[in-house]
């Protein structure tokens, strides 16, 4: 942390973050919110694991990734194969970006954190469901409800690596 | 060759919206139009619930805003319940709708508007946006921050959700505070102080800078609209409206819920599905008026508290007679959220704060009600007629949005029409065309989760629709 930086006030410290978004009322779009839900009764009473999802990543959120050693971004992907699961690095963006209104993507939460807090979590890693459908409902394709099985164990592992190091 | 500039959708507003720019053949702008293209019909599916559920029903309709829309439907209620909510209850419902008006407030001042501020309105579109901001002046994107969550964290403290809580019902609230949570909120208030200070400092020593924009941002005569208290104080929940005409004189005093609808009507233009509210004696569109924080801080005679009363009388004199620039909108939050922590201290200083009776009982004792309240970005109204076991048969709801509606279109207009000379214009003069609107912080919809990229596409087309120039931002 630079010391020239004023650390945020008012947030729970935690040696990992993971941080969901998606709508539950868009089909495959709820997979984050729902790999929430797994992962905080999963990691129920860690006190190093702290489990958050939201519609959208805001930058208010930058105050919880600043505080957390260590950040899994779970998210559901348009751009992916229905039902793939993948586990990639997180770049910071401190700069250019499409940011258009006050949602961001996982990038731009984390560089958004880097340049207000200078904070840099040593881990980020972002995991997505593949998205089949986000029509209107609450439940999933059957891609994805294939895929979830997968996605748990991801992330279980992920969280699991993140506590050792 | 006649010509039209499109904007679709106009970014860093809540919700979707386009601009279209209608030029001569001379390339002179004609006229010019902001577009609300969602429909929502959230009047029509409450048709056949119960009046009870209408709160939490509605909130639903935003994501920003939803507990001003609770405050104006738990009021349409309690009217048809004809009971009077305890004290206490009036008094959390009061706090919680400040605690919204300054996270609201920090967003549109932060995320949205500041970007164009504090970069300026022609750098580049890559990095106008908060991490620009945040990398730029991280002190400032560290108060924006703080101060969004100071609202949300009392929201959430009070009814134990950020959005969407349900602890405003008709009759009241549904749980006292406790004195843990009081203390809670009681310390982040200093910090929130520090945060609008420093916002109120950065503003002031760059909007002598903005004087090109003040000048052509919707700045015009129009009549305005708000809640006031007796007192002549500005008031977000209870009052009554008060309708100002130009020069700053009384038309209407007093409008309370149940006499809105005498007073204001709605009209309908063929480019928007957002209707244009206006007050009806002077009819449409002479009786448009304008709503939101320019509008409050030039009604009212003083604000309450004695900060935000030193920066509203610094405020005033912005102008001779009322301030008409639109983008003084941006000074009028700043001020707002100072007064919004200063009358929550003074709520919470209150001991009757943590009185246990919040809430009264009734059942269907009127067949319609109305009830209003301030939202961040203006009045709200909400009117319910039911049927004799209590199911909506009839919704209205006039938001904030609309009654602002006249005077952005014309803000539009009168920003094209200074910057767009001989048909040419470049991304930083769209910028400054969008920038009106956000000034007004319009709600066009928040409740939905907007998946993927909001792409940006403007357009040139000829009058015989062919397309003459693009260009795609994202």
């Amino acid at each position: 942390m630079n010391p020239d930086l004023a650390e945020p006030l008012h947030f729970e410290k935690a040696n990992c973050l993971v941080l969901a978004c998606g709508n539950t009322l868009r089909s495959d779009d709820g997979i984050g919110p729902r790999l929430a839900e797994w992962a905080a009764e999963r990691f129920r009473g860690d006190g190093h694991v702290r489990v958050v999802a939201r519609q959208q990543w805001t930058p208010d959120l930058a105050t919880d990734v600043a505080a957390a050693d260590s950040v899994l971004f779970v998210d559901s992907s348009v751009d992916s194969v229905p039902g793939r699961v993948s586990l990639v690095a997180v770049p910071s963006n401190r700069g250019n970006s499409d940011a258009r209104s006050h949602h961001l993507e996982a990038h731009e939460l984390l560089g958004l954190t880097r340049s207000l807090y200078g904070s840099m979590s040593a881990h980020a890693l972002l995991l997505t469901v593949g998205a089949g459908s986000t029509e209107l409902g609450e439940t999933f394709s059957d891609q994805v409800e294939a895929a979830l099985p997968r996605a748990r164990g991801v992330l279980e592992k992920t969280v699991l690596r993140f506590l050792a190091n | 060759m006649s010509q039209t500039i499109t904007i679709d959708p106009v970014t860093r507003l809540e919700g979707h919206g386009k601009i279209t720019i209608q030029l001569n053949g001379q390339g002179e702008v004609e006229d010019a139009h902001f577009h609300v293209t969602q429909v929502r019909g959230f009047e029509r599916f409450s048709e056949g619930r119960p009046f009870y559920e209408m709160p939490s029903l509605m909130a639903r309709i935003c994501g920003i805003c939803p507990v001003s829309h609770l405050i104006a439907s738990a009021k349409a209620c309690e009217a048809i319940m004809s009971v009077r909510i305890p004290h206490t209850a009036a008094q959390l419902r009061r706090m919680m709708n400040l605690a919204q008006m300054v996270q609201s407030h920090a967003l549109s001042f932060f995320y949205l508007a500041s970007p164009d501020l504090l970069l300026g309105m022609e750098s580049d579109p890559k990095v106008r946006n908060i991490l620009g901001v945040a990398a730029a002046k991280p002190e400032l994107g560290r108060g924006g921050v703080a101060l969004r969550r100071f609202g949300q964290s009392i929201i959430e403290l009070l009814g134990e959700k950020r959005v969407h809580p349900g602890w405003v019902v008709p009759g009241g609230v549904t749980e006292p505070l406790s004195t843990e949570k009081r203390d809670k909120i009681l310390a982040m208030i200093p910090e929130a102080y520090a945060n609008i200070a420093l916002a109120l400092g950065a503003y002031k020593k760059i909007a002598d800078t903005f004087k090109a924009e003040i000048a052509v941002f919707a700045n015009f005569p129009s009549n305005y609209m708000s809640l006031i208290n007796e007192d002549e104080s500005i008031e977000f929940t209870d009052g009554a409206l008060r309708l100002i005409d130009a020069k700053g004189s009384t038309v209407e005093d007093g409008i309370t819920a149940t006499r809105y609808t005498e007073v204001i009507g709605e009209a309908v233009e063929p480019y928007s599905y957002t209707k244009f509210a206006y007050y009806k004696p002077l009819g449409y569109p002479e009786g448009s008026y304008r709503v939101g924080p320019l509008a409050r801080l030039n009604i009212v005679k003083k604000m309450g508290t004695p900060k935000a009363e030193k920066e509203l009388a610094e405020f005033k004199q912005l102008a001779p007679g009322l301030v008409e620039s639109s983008f003084h909108y941006h000074h009028a939050r700043l001020v707002e959220m100072l007064y919004g922590v200063e009358r929550i201290e003074e709520i919470l200083a209150d001991s009757r704060i943590l009185d246990k009776h919040v809430r009264a009982t009734a059942g269907v004792n009127r067949l319609e009600g109305a009830g209003q309240a301030e939202a961040p970005r203006g009045v709200l109204h909400h009117h319910y007629k039911v049927d004799e076991n209590g199911k909506m048969t009839w919704a209205n709801l006039v938001i904030a949005t609309g009654q602002n509606n006249k005077a952005m279109n014309l803000g539009v207009l009168q920003a094209a029409k200074h910057y767009i000379k001989n048909g040419k214009f470049t991304e930083g003069i769209l910028n400054r065309v969008e920038a009106v609107v956000r000034t007004f912080d319009p709600c066009l919809s928040c409740s939905t989760h907007a998946f993927g990229q909001m792409p940006l596409a403007i357009t040139l087309v000829s009058a015989e629709g062919e397309e003459l120039d693009k260009v795609v931002r994202g």
